[in-house]
C-alpha cells in the first residue's frame, strides 16, 4: 500500500511537467519448483519466464499510461509441495505484496493455491499442471495457459483412433500425469474400444519387466506411456531390448532433442507423441523462440518454457490493458477479456480461465527428426516436431 | 509454590497464542505459517501420546492424519455436513482405523511393531493415491470448503478468513492439548510412563499392558485424524503426498526436536520444524541436511530435544541439581 | 502364457538377488547389534553412485569400480558404526532416530554433490543381450544373478570356515558367552558393519547399471529387505536369502494377476500378516520378549 501511495505521488509529481516518461519496477510472483524430485522440470519453467523477462526490459520496458515499467521477478521454491506452495502463495499476496503470480509445476500443488489467490484478489495464472479438476473450482483468480489433460487427451484419443492400436496397453506413472492421463484416455475412447493391460508403477521405480511381460501376454498392437523424460526413456529401452515392437505412444516430454540423447533413433524410430510445443515447427513464432532460447541456454527448447514464457506476457498485457500495475481485481477483470499472441498459439481464456492452445501430434522419423502429423492444417515433415 | 518451566512455558505459548491475532494482524503471512504450525501441532501431540507417553514409535502416523483428513473433506464438500460432525467423522474414522490396526498389531514389541506401523502407512498411502473415484487420486482433491461463520450477537467469525481460520486451529489445537495434559495427569497416564519404563515391571505391578496401549494407540491417531483434518481444511486442498511416509518421518522428528515426553515439545517442535525454516525460507535440501546432524546429536546427547535441554538449564539457574532422568 | 511365467521369474530372481544383498546386510545387523538400520538403502544408493564415479574417473573398469565402491562402503561403516551406533546399542528407539537422521543427510548430501538428476552408465554387460526364443534379457540380469550366488556363498563360507566368522555368529547367539570366551564385542561389531555396508554397495553396484543411478534408488530395495528379513525371520541368513529371493519371485509373477498399483498393498499386507501369524518369520528361533 504505501509503494502505492508513494507510486501515485510519483506519478503525480512528474505528471505535472508532462511529457517526462517516469520508470518504475513492477515485481511478479513465481511459484515453482527449483528443488526436490521435479526441479529439473521447474528449469524449464523458469527459463520462460527468465527469457521474456529479459526480451520485456532489453526491449525497454512496456508503458503504462506515461510511466515505462520494468519486470522483475520474485521467486519462491514449492518443491511440489502443497504447503510449501500455499506458503510460498500467501507470503506473495501478502509480504511481497505482487499483483500477479505465474508459475507451478504440480497440480495438487496449484490446488492449494488456487484459493489463496482468490481470498488476496492476486491472479494465479499457472503455465504447466494439468489436471482438469483445477480450472472446474469456480475460482475467478485462477487463469491456465497451457492445455489441461482434458484437452491433452482428447487430442490423443482422436488420433489413437485413426491407427491401428487395438488392443491397446498402457504404462502409467501412479501419479497426478498417468493416472489423469490413463483415466482420461479410457473415458474418451469408444466404448468398443479393445484395452489390454493398463499398469501403473510409482515414482522411483525404473524396472518396468514386469509391465513388458503383461502386455507380451495381451499381444498389445500399441503401447502408450504416460510419463516423464526419465522413466521413459528407460521404459522403452526395456520394451526394445525385451524384443518387443509393439507402437509407442508417448507424452509431450518424448518429443525432444534431449529424449533422443538418452536413447537412440532405432529406439524411438516410428514413435508417436502428443506435444503442445514442436520445438521445430516451420512457424515463424516457433521458431523465433526455439532460436532465442537455443542461444541464451545452449540446449533446444522446452514446452514448458514456451508455455511459461508466454504466461509473462499474458500478464504483462493484462496489466496494460487494466491500467494498473498493483490492482489484482483490475488485472483479473482485464485477463479474462484478453487475446495475446504467443508462442504456443493465440491465448485467450474461457469463463472457467482455461485458454484452449493447439494440441500437436508428432511422430519420430527414421533419422532422429521428427514431423507433425496433426492437427491437419499444421502438418509438416521430418524435421519439423 | 514454584512454577515449573513446563508451566511457564505452557502459560507463554498459551497467551502468545491466544494474542497472536492481534499482535500480527496486519501480517497475513505470519498468523498463515503459524496456522500451518498448529496444524502439525495436533497429530504431534497424537505422536507424543503415542512415543513420548507409551513409548512407542509410529512410522505411518500421517496415513492415519489422512483417513481423517479424507473423510472430513469428503463429509463436507460431497455429503455437505456442516464442520463440527465432518470433523467428528474424521476423528472417529482415524481412531477407529487405529482400533482394527492396533488390536492385533500392538501385541508385537519393539521393531516389529514399528515395521507395521510403517506398512500400514505405506498402504493408507497407497489408497490415498489409488482411490481415484474417492479420493481425487493422485490429482488431488481441490475445492475443500472452509467451515462456515459463527454469528455471536453482532461478533462474527469468518472461519474463511486467514484470522478466523487462525482462531479456530488454535481452539483446535489448545483442546487437544487440553487433553494431553488432562491424560498425563492422570492415573492412566502414569500407567502409561510406566510402560515406556518397563513393560515387564508394569505388567508385574498389574498394569494392563496391552489395553493401556491400544487405548493410546487409538487416542493417538484420532488425534492425527483431527489435525490431518485442520490441514486440508486449511489448505483448501487435499493431495496424497502430504500423508506419506516422509511426512509420518517428519512428524516423528518434529516430536523429537522439541522434545518427547513434554507437554510442550509437540508445539515447539512443530514451530521449530514448520515455522522457523519457513521464515528464513531456508533452502529445502540443507534444510533437511541439518536436520539430519541435528537428529544424530540429540539421537546421542540430548534425547529429549529442545525441552530436555531447557529443562537442564533451567535446574541449572534454579540451582537445584541437574537430575534430569535419562530418556531412552 | 508358460513364456510370461519364465520371463517374470528371470526378472524376479534378478530383482530378488538384489534383495537378498540387502536384507543379508540389514540381518547380519540386526543379528549381531540389535539394530534395525533403516539408513541401508541410501547405502545401497551411495554405492551406485561411488561406482559411476569410480567407473569414469578412475579405473574405466566396470569390476574394478564395483570393488572400489565397496571398499568405500565399508569405509563407511566403519564410521557409522563408531560413530553412530556404538554408543546406542540396547536403545532402539534412538537407533531409529539416528538412522532417520543419516538418511536425510545422506539422501540429501547426495543431491548437493551430484544434482537431482539421474546419473546413467552403461558398461558392455548392460548392452548386451541374450536371447531365449522370443524373450531376450540383457547380460547383467545374469551377472546379477551369478555375483550374488558367489557372494553368498563367500559369505557362508566366511561365517562357518573362519575365527572371525565364528566370533559373529557367537555374538549373535550369546553375546556375554561370547565375551566370556574372549570375543573382543566392539570389534565384532565393526566388522558386521563393514560387511553389511559392503554388501549394500556391491547391490548398488550392480544395479545401477541396468537402469539408472539417483537418490531415492535404494528407498524401494530397503523397504523390500526389509520385508524380506521379517518374512525370513528377523537375525537368521538363510531366513534373509530366502525371503529376498522369494519377495522378488513372487512379486514379479504375482504382476500376472494383480493391478501393480496394488502391488505394494499386497507385499506390505502379506508382511503384516506374517508378522501376526508367524512373528519370528520362516526361519528364525522363538525368543522370548521378543516377538
Amino acid at each position: 500500500m504505501r509503494k502505492l501511495l508513494l507510486t501515485t505521488a510519483l506519478a503525480a509529481a512528474f505528471m505535472a511537467p508532462a511529457a517526462h516518461a517516469d520508470e518504475e519496477t513492477v515485481t511478479i510472483g513465481v511459484v515453482t519448483a527449483q528443488t526436490g524430485p521435479l526441479a529439473a522440470p521447474g528449469k524449464f519453467q523458469m527459463n520462460g519466464f527468465n527469457l521474456a523477462v529479459d526480451e520485456i526490459n532489453g526491449n525497454g520496458g512496456f508503458q503504462i499510461g506515461d510511466t515505462t515499467y520494468k519486470l522483475e521477478l520474485k521467486v519462491y521454491d514449492t518443491r511440489c509441495n502443497a504447503a510449501e506452495g500455499a506458503s510460498a502463495m500467501q507470503r506473495l499476496a501478502t509480504v511481497d505484496q505482487v499483483p500477479i503470480v505465474l508459475g507451478e509445476l504440480c497440480s495438487p500443488v496449484a490446488a492449494a493455491e488456487a484459493p489463496i489467490a482468490q481470498d488476496f484478489q492476486v491472479p494465479l495464472v499457472v503455465t504447466v499442471p494439468t489436471a482438469s479438476s483445477l480450472t472446474e473450482q469456480g475460482n475467478p483468480y485462477f487463469f491456465r495457459v497451457n492445455a489441461n489433460s482434458g484437452q491433452l487427451n482428447e487430442a490423443l484419443a482422436a488420433f489413437v483412433e485413426t491407427i491401428d492400436s487395438e488392443p491397446l496397453s498402457f504404462i502409467a506413472w501412479n501419479n497426478d500425469t498417468g493416472r489423469g492421463g490413463a483415466n482420461g484416455m479410457r473415458e474418451l475412447l469408444p466404448e468398443d474400444f479393445e484395452f489390454g493391460y493398463i499398469g501403473f508403477f510409482n515414482v522411483g521405480e525404473v524396472d518396468f519387466a514386469n509391465h513388458i511381460t503383461n502386455i507380451r501376454n495381451e499381444d498389445s498392437k500399441a503401447i502408450m506411456l504416460l510419463m516423464d523424460e526419465e522413466p521413459g526413456a528407460l521404459a522403452i529401452r526395456q520394451i526394445r531390448d525385451a524384443g518387443l515392437d509393439a507402437k509407442l505412444i508417448g507424452t509431450l516430454a518424448m518429443g525432444s532433442n534431449r529424449f533422443l540423447d538418452r536413447l537412440n533413433a532405432e529406439y524411438l524410430n516410428g514413435m508417436v507423441q502428443y506435444s503442445s510445443f514442436p520445438p521445430n515447427a516451420p512457424m515463424e513464432r516457433i521458431k523465433n523462440f526455439s532460436d532465442t532460447y537455443k542461444e541464451k541456454y545452449g540446449e533446444e527448447s522446452h514446452g514448458f518454457a514456451a508455455q511459461s514464457y508466454d504466461g509473462v506476457f499474458v500478464a504483462v498485457e493484462a496489466m496494460k490493458a487494466a491500467g494498473t500495475t498493483t490492482d489484482g481485481a483490475a488485472i483479473r477483470d482485464a485477463l479474462a477479456e484478453i487475446s495475446v499472441d504467443g508462442v504456443i498459439g493465440t491465448i485467450s481464456f474461457d469463463e472457467k480461465g482455461q485458454a484452449s492452445p493447439p494440441v500437436y501430434i508428432t511422430e519420430w522419423c527414421e533419422d532422429g527428426s521428427r514431423k507433425i502429423i496433426a492437427p491437419e492444417d499444421l502438418a509438416a515433415d521430418c524435421g519439423a516436431g | 509454590m514454584k512454577l515449573s518451566l513446563s508451566t511457564i512455558v505452557t502459560i507463554v505459548i498459551l497467551a502468545f497464542g491466544a494474542l497472536a491475532p492481534f499482535i500480527f494482524g496486519g501480517q497475513p503471512y505470519i498468523l498463515y505459517v503459524l496456522t500451518l504450525a498448529l496444524c502439525y501441532t495436533i497429530p504431534a501431540i497424537g505422536v507424543n501420546i503415542l512415543y513420548g507417553y507409551t513409548g512407542l514409535v509410529s512410522l505411518g502416523h500421517m496415513g492415519f492424519a489422512g483417513v481423517g483428513a479424507y473423510t472430513t473433506a469428503l463429509l463436507m464438500k460431497d455429503v455437505g455436513l456442516p464442520f463440527v460432525p465432518s470433523l467428528f467423522g474424521g476423528m472417529f474414522a482415524a481412531g477407529f482405523l487405529g482400533f482394527l490396526v492396533g488390536i492385533p498389531c500392538l501385541r508385537l514389541r519393539s521393531h516389529y511393531f514399528i515395521i507395521v506401523t510403517l506398512a500400514v502407512g505405506m498402504i493408507l498411502f497407497t489408497l490415498f493415491n489409488n482411490l481415484d473415484g474417492l479420493t481425487g487420486g493422485a490429482e488431488g482433491l481441490p475445492g475443500i470448503p472452509r467451515p462456515g461463520n459463527i454469528e455471536i450477537g453482532s461478533f462474527v467469525l469468518d472461519f474463511r478468513s486467514l484470522t478466523g481460520f487462525y482462531v479456530l486451529t488454535f481452539i483446535i489445537a489448545a483442546l487437544t492439548f487440553g487433553l494431553q495434559y488432562i491424560l498425563v495427569r492422570s492415573d492412566f497416564g502414569r500407567s502409561l510412563s510406566s510402560l515406556r519404563q518397563d513393560e515387564s515391571l508394569a505388567a508385574a505391578r498389574g498394569v494392563n499392558v496391552f489395553g493401556h496401549k491400544l487405548a493410546a494407540f487409538v487416542l493417538s491417531t484420532a488425534i492425527a485424524g483431527v489435525g490431518g483434518a485442520m490441514k486440508v481444511l486449511f489448505l483448501r486442498a487435499a493431495a496424497p503426498l502430504s500423508f506419506d511416509m516422509n511426512e509420518s518421518i517428519n512428524l516423528m522428528m518434529m516430536l523429537i526436536l522439541g522434545g518427547a515426553g513434554y507437554l510442550v515439545g509437540p508445539v515447539i517442535g512443530a514451530i521449530t520444524f514448520i515455522a522457523l525454516p519457513e521464515f528464513l525460507r531456508v533452502a529445502a535440501e540443507m534444510r533437511l541436511i541439518f536436520f539430519g546432524f541435528v537428529l544424530l546429536i540429540l539421537a546421542r546427547f540430548a534425547p529429549r530435544g529442545i525441552c530436555g535441554a531447557a529443562e537442564v538449564a533451567y535446574r541449572k539457574l534454579a540451582n537445584k541439581e541437574a537430575n534430569v532422568v535419562r530418556y531412552t | 502364457m508358460a513364456t510370461a511365467i519364465l520371463e517374470q521369474f528371470i526378472n524376479g530372481a534378478m530383482m530378488g538377488s538384489i534383495y537378498v544383498l540387502m536384507a543379508l546386510g540389514m540381518v547380519l545387523i540386526y543379528g549381531v547389534m540389535h539394530v534395525l538400520n533403516f539408513a541401508h538403502g541410501v547405502l545401497f544408493m551411495v554405492g551406485g553412485y561411488l561406482t559411476h564415479l569410480f567407473f569414469f574417473s578412475w579405473t574405466g573398469s566396470y569390476p574394478l569400480a564395483i570393488l572400489g565402491s565397496m571398499v568405500a562402503l565399508a569405509a563407511i561403516g566403519i564410521v557409522l558404526e563408531r560413530l553412530v551406533f556404538r554408543a546406542l546399542r540396547d536403545n532402539l528407539r534412538m537407533q531409529i532416530v539416528s538412522s532417520l537422521g543419516l538418511i536425510l543427510i545422506i539422501q540429501n548430501g547426495v543431491v548437493q554433490i551430484w544434482g537431482p538428476h539421474a546419473l546413467q552408465m552403461r558398461p558392455t554387460t548392460v548392452e548386451t543381450l541374450v536371447k531365449f526364443g522370443q524373450l531376450s534379457f540383457t547380460l547383467q540380469h545374469f551377472v546379477i544373478m551369478g555375483v550374488v550366488a558367489a557372494a553368498v556363498a563367500a559369505l557362508y563360507l566366511f561365517l562357518t570356515h573362519t575365527r572371525l566368522g565364528t566370533a559373529m555368529r557367537a555374538t549373535s547367539q550369546a553375546p556375554e558367552a561370547a565375551v566370556v570366551v574372549g570375543i573382543d564385542p566392539n570389534r565384532v561389531y565393526t566388522l558386521t558393519f563393514m560387511i553389511a555396508c559392503a554388501l549394500a554397495g556391491l547391490g548398488g553396484a550392480l544395479l545401477g547399471p541396468l537402469f539408472i543411478i539417483f537418490p531415492q534408488m535404494g528407498d524401494a530395495p530397503m523397504l523390500k529387505a526389509l520385508s524380506a528379513i521379517v518374512i525370513g525371520g528377523m537375525g537368521s541368513v538363510p531366513g534373509a536369502i530366502v525371503g529376498g529371493l522369494g519377495i522378488g519371485i513372487v512379486e514379479s509373477l504375482s504382476t500376472l494377476v494383480i493391478p501393480t498399483d496394488y502391488r505394494d498393498t499386497i507385499t506390505f499386507g502379506v508382511l503384516i500378516l506374517m508378522l501376526l501369524i508367524r512373528p519370528w518369520g520362516i526361519f528364525g528361533v522363538r525368543v522370548r520378549g521378543e516377538d
